[in-house]
């Protein structure tokens, strides 16, 4: 808690009123700066008790679709295990509560919270926090790809004379990853029969054990895996691998030229994936040096998303490139270790296209993007 | 242009338009309980009402303007409302025009109001608040009882409101709206602790700074002719309507009522008049001193009035003096006074050093006297400086017409005294038999005609008032050849320590003795009982919880000091007890500390932070239930 000019003027005030009391004998100057001096003191001992139980944070409450999100695009039954409230996808617009609450149960306040995202910032206060707790819904958007993450949430409370001051920072999650806009790079197909496809494929008819699953509405109970079953206390179900299922290796640069290329061939990348995860197959994504997509978000679109949502801002991990017959690269600049992996895939008989984002000429079947969103017809 | 270029700096970094209305209703209030104070406190019943409500007005106009840019024609409008504003200061000030009844105050409260049609930023609510401060300060000057705390409680209210809701609005709060219970606590606990130091704290006195006083010309005029405390027709030939004369056979009837208020750094015997020559029962000034007047400006300093003080001193102190009722102009102080301040055109002294208000005191005036403090103590008043002439005026040793049987009572008194060499010694011993002879009382009859009142008091009655033991005094001192005069005014009166302000009442009215001592000029002696006889004034000990003092009602400032005195040894109980607490308190202190110290090993908090550091990083954290105990083994498990 630190003191703010206000204290120093009223007690400034408080000298000269108790000067003036001294030099002119009027006695209630006396009373004039000890009740200023009196003030101070209790504004100190409320602001300590204000900030001793005053707690803030922040929650992602509604997502606004901007104007062409692919959200409108995506099957319903995808939703199932949608990041909640709803997907957030760059350009859309996000309302943000920013909630103060009170550790004991008795109403406190005055209190501010404010956060800082990005360029742009949020803040709001007020001078009664009830025992309810308080909040108020702040817009935000559009907002670019990437984490939503809050830079440096502080909780600001004091006395209510505003004689003293106490900012807090308050650790703050990721609210949301804003993911890359995507749309279909094929011809369109119906809803409809991606949805048969998706279902199809949730089910697994392949022969080779992929792995196991939690149990899903739908699933057919000889798929239970009973004694996994027993042993984790819920229903899982064995999933298999259909057979011929395409695996789609996406190959990315580590460091994109420029943020606006980054978020052109992460929109590019989440194309790719949609038609590929739409078709029932899996996606595996490589970058030099960043950590891969996980195996178990292969086969998830939000999993996929995510990812790219976040490059290149991942943790740091050497690994090698996927080996799959089918591979395609995204890259804005000739050369360096993603086309080179895609070069050794091609090498070894995969399929191999790749996608450039800017100017320049590859030795490799390519097709050509600018910056804008969508593409061009 | 090279001048277009230059960019303007700013003094004061731009300030906020102020766009809480509560913030504004507080500046508002805040003016409103300074006009409060103005007309409650300097009568004034006309500009606090029309400034309010102009400021009322003003108010609601700059708000609902606040984001608008003010019109040129407002700001000529109001810069020549200004104008017409210093123009009636001016006007009233010096000439009077409007009664000069607080022309200041007038001049602060127009300004406010013709401005607040033009407040839109929080800086321009400031100077709102601090002009309204400023007025509740003019008021407190006048302000003499405990009410106005009360406005005083409001005003800072005010203030608390004003900075609550600018404060709000910086946070971004959209209502004025904070936790009720828990501010009414905060507010009213600032407000106990503010209002309890203000009762336990001795107030200090300093020096006022001069070059910053600034005194203006007044010209007031006073008019009617009252002498509430005497009771009987006097015939005043003195413009201030002083009366010349005190006449032992009539004595006027004393209420309770109170006559002056009197902030002082001091408490001290109020000088009034002084009297030199005693006929049949009747003391006037004599005629050579009658005559002898200076005439001062208003402000009378010691460069005008020369040294007054004669022999060591203590210092010099402050007084304030508030007549409560119309009354004779004549200026009381102690003596002697070193510089004096009276609002009015011109001021006199006659030859004792009483000064003289150029007409009667109205109800309300108001002066100040900054006077001498003598040292008079037995020692240093038994060290005369014999060598110096004595008052050349033989009236000073007229007895009157004492009768001889007096003579021979106050040669009897001052037996084995040596009036010159051991002058203090039989002064006190005369006025000592006084008070210890004779019987105080109001209720005496007048002296049958024909009978001196002073041999009636003697011998006859045995008792009487203040005038009578006085006057009883000063001829028997005369008489032994001690030069002696009768002086009038009032007792010190009572101190009351919350107010920092002494009260004088009717009943304080007194009568005393100055005795003239080679060296130290003219003492103060009282000969009438329950009075000290040697009748100093000391600097009283406020810095001991002076505020404590009124808890017990009898004790007045100074009697302090004299009331433990009275105690002997018992005066050092409270001390006792409390050096006792201290030490049991300090005691339970040092009992506790060690067990703490005790409870840990060296590093071992360091030991457990460690630990601790360690089993996080491992991924293992202390469940909430968990005790260290329980933590401890289960970690060591693993």
């Amino acid at each position: 808690m630190r003191p703010t000019w206000r204290l120093l003027g009223a007690l400034t005030l408080a000298a000269v009123v108790y000067f003036y009391g001294a030099t002119s004998e009027v006695a209630w100057l006396f009373l004039f700066g000890l009740l200023l001096a009196g003030l101070a003191a209790a504004m100190y001992l409320y602001a300590r008790w204000n900030a001793a139980g005053l707690e803030g944070g922040l929650r992602l409450v509604e997502v606004v679709s901007a104007e062409g999100s692919p959200v409108a695009e995506v099957p319903e039954r995808e939703f199932a295990d949608a990041p909640l409230p709803a997907p957030v996808f760059e350009r859309d617009t996000v309302r943000i509560e920013l909630q103060l609450s009170v550790a004991d149960g008795s109403g406190r306040g005055p209190a501010r919270i404010s956060s800082g995202f990005g360029a742009g910032s949020l803040e709001t206060g007020t001078g009664l926090v009830p025992a309810s707790g308080w909040s108020a819904v702040r817009e935000l958007g559009p907002i670019p790809r990437g984490p939503l993450a809050a830079e440096g949430t502080v909780l600001e409370s004091g006395d209510p004379l505003g004689l003293f001051r106490t900012r807090r920072r308050v650790p703050q999650e990721d609210l949301a990853v804003a993911f890359p806009l995507f749309a279909s790079l094929a011809d369109n197909r119906l809803v409809r029969e991606v949805e048969s496809q998706l279902t199809v494929v949730r089910s697994g008819h392949g022969t080779d054990l992929y792995g196991v699953r939690e149990y899903r509405s739908g699933d057919p109970l000889r798929r239970i895996h009973w004694r996994n079953s027993a042993r984790r206390g819920e229903l899982v179900v064995r999933e298999f691998e259909p057979p011929g299922q395409r695996i789609l290796a996406l190959l990315l640069d580590r460091d994109p030229a420029s943020p606006e290329s980054a978020d052109q061939i992460a929109r590019l990348a989440a194309s790719e994936a949609w038609d590929c995860l739409r078709a029932g197959g899996r996606v595996l994504i490589w970058a030099p040096g960043l950590e891969p997509l996980s195996a178990p978000a292969s086969r998830s679109l939000w999993g996929v998303l995510e990812w790219l949502g976040r490059w290149p801002r991942l943790t740091a991990e050497d690994s090698e490139p996927p080996r799959v017959m089918d591979a395609v690269a995204f890259t804005d600049h000739v050369g360096g270790p993603c086309l080179e992996a895609l070069r050794e895939l091609r090498e070894h008989g995969a399929a191999t296209r790749a996608w450039l984002v800017g100017e320049g000429e590859l030795d490799l079947p390519f097709s050509r993007a600018g910056l804008e969103w969508p593409l061009p017809e | 242009m090279a001048a277009a270029g230059v960019r303007r700096r700013r003094l004061l970094p731009a300030s906020p338009v102020e766009d809480s209305g509560p913030a504004r209703a507080f500046a508002l209030a805040a003016f409103g309980v300074a006009c409060l104070a103005i007309t409650l406190y300097g009568q004034a019943f006309v500009v606090p009402p029309l400034a309010f409500a102009l400021a009322l007005a003003g108010h609601r106009f700059s708000h609902l303007q606040r984001h608008r840019r003010r019109p040129r024609k407002l700001q000529v409008l109001i810069a020549g409302m200004m104008f017409l504003v210093l123009g009636y200061f001016l006007f009233d000030s010096i000439l009077g025009l409007f009664g000069a009844n607080l022309p200041q105050a007038n001049l602060v409260m127009l300004l406010v109001a013709v401005t607040s049609f033009d407040l839109t930023t929080r800086r321009n609510l400031y100077s709102s608040l601090w002009m309204s401060l400023a007025l509740v300060y003019l008021a407190a000057v006048f302000a003499w009882d405990l009410q106005f705390g009360l406005l005083v409680v409001l005003w800072l209210t005010c203030l608390a409101g004003f900075w609550a809701a600018s404060n709000l609005r910086r946070l971004g709060a959209p209502r004025f709206e904070l936790p009720r219970r828990p501010v009414a606590i905060a507010l009213l606990a600032g407000l106990l602790a503010g209002g309890g130091l203000f009762w336990l704290l001795p107030q200090p006195s300093a020096s006022p700074s001069g070059p910053l006083v600034i005194s203006l010309p007044s010209s007031v005029q006073f008019s009617g002719l009252e002498q509430p405390a005497i009771p009987l027709v006097q015939f005043a030939t003195d413009p201030s309507g002083k009366s010349g004369n005190v006449d032992l056979r009539f004595r006027g009837r004393l209420g309770n009522a109170i006559v002056m208020y009197i902030r002082t750094g001091a408490p001290a015997y109020w000088r009034g008049l002084t009297f030199d020559q005693y006929r049949a029962g009747t003391w006037v000034v004599s005629g050579s001193a009658a005559r002898r007047f200076r005439t001062f400006h208003a402000y009378v300093d010691s460069h005008d009035l020369g040294n007054t003080a004669q022999g060591p001193q203590l210092g010099d102190f402050v007084q304030t003096i508030r007549v409560v009722r119309a009354m004779p102009g004549v200026i009381y102080a102690a003596g002697p006074v070193e510089s004096l301040y009276y609002p009015a055109t011109e001021v006199r002294e006659d030859g004792f050093g009483d000064f003289y208000a150029p007409a009667p005191h109205r109800a309300g005036t108001t002066y100040s006297a900054v006077s001498h403090l003598p040292d008079y103590t037995p020692s240093s008043l038994r060290l005369l400086t014999l060598e110096l002439p004595a008052p050349a005026d033989g009236t000073y040793l007229d007895p009157g017409n004492l009768s001889p049987r007096a003579r021979t009572l106050a040669r009897s008194y001052l037996d084995g005294y040596n009036p010159a060499s051991e002058r203090f010694d039989a002064v006190i011993a005369l006025a000592r038999h006084l008070q210890r002879d004779y019987r105080y009382t109001l209720a005496t009859p007048p002296a049958p005609a024909g009978i001196d009142p002073v041999d009636y008091f003697l011998f006859d009655t045995r008792y009487g008032y203040c005038e009578m033991f006085a006057t009883a005094a000063a001829l028997m001192l005369r008489s032994q050849g001690i030069p002696t005069r009768l002086v009038t005014g009032y007792a010190p009166g009572e101190y009351n320590s919350t107010l920092d302000q002494t009260i004088v009442r009717e009943s304080d009215a007194h009568a005393w003795i100055e005795v003239f001592f080679p060296g130290h000029g003219w003492v103060p002696v009282d000969p009438t009982p329950s009075f000290p006889a040697l009748a100093a004034t000391r600097f009283p000990d406020r810095w001991a919880a002076s505020g404590l003092a009124h808890l017990i009602p009898h004790l007045a400032l100074g009697a302090p000091t004299a009331a433990l005195a009275g105690l002997g040894a018992a005066a050092l109980l409270p001390g006792l007890l409390a050096l006792v607490a201290i030490v049991a308190l300090g005691l339970l202190w040092l009992r506790r500390r060690p067990r703490t110290a005790r409870a840990r090993s060296p590093g071992e908090s360091e030991l457990i932070r460690l630990y601790d550091r360690l089993q996080r990083r491992l991924g293992r954290r202390r469940a909430p239930p968990e005790t260290p105990n329980e933590y401890l083994p289960r970690g060591c498990r693993r």
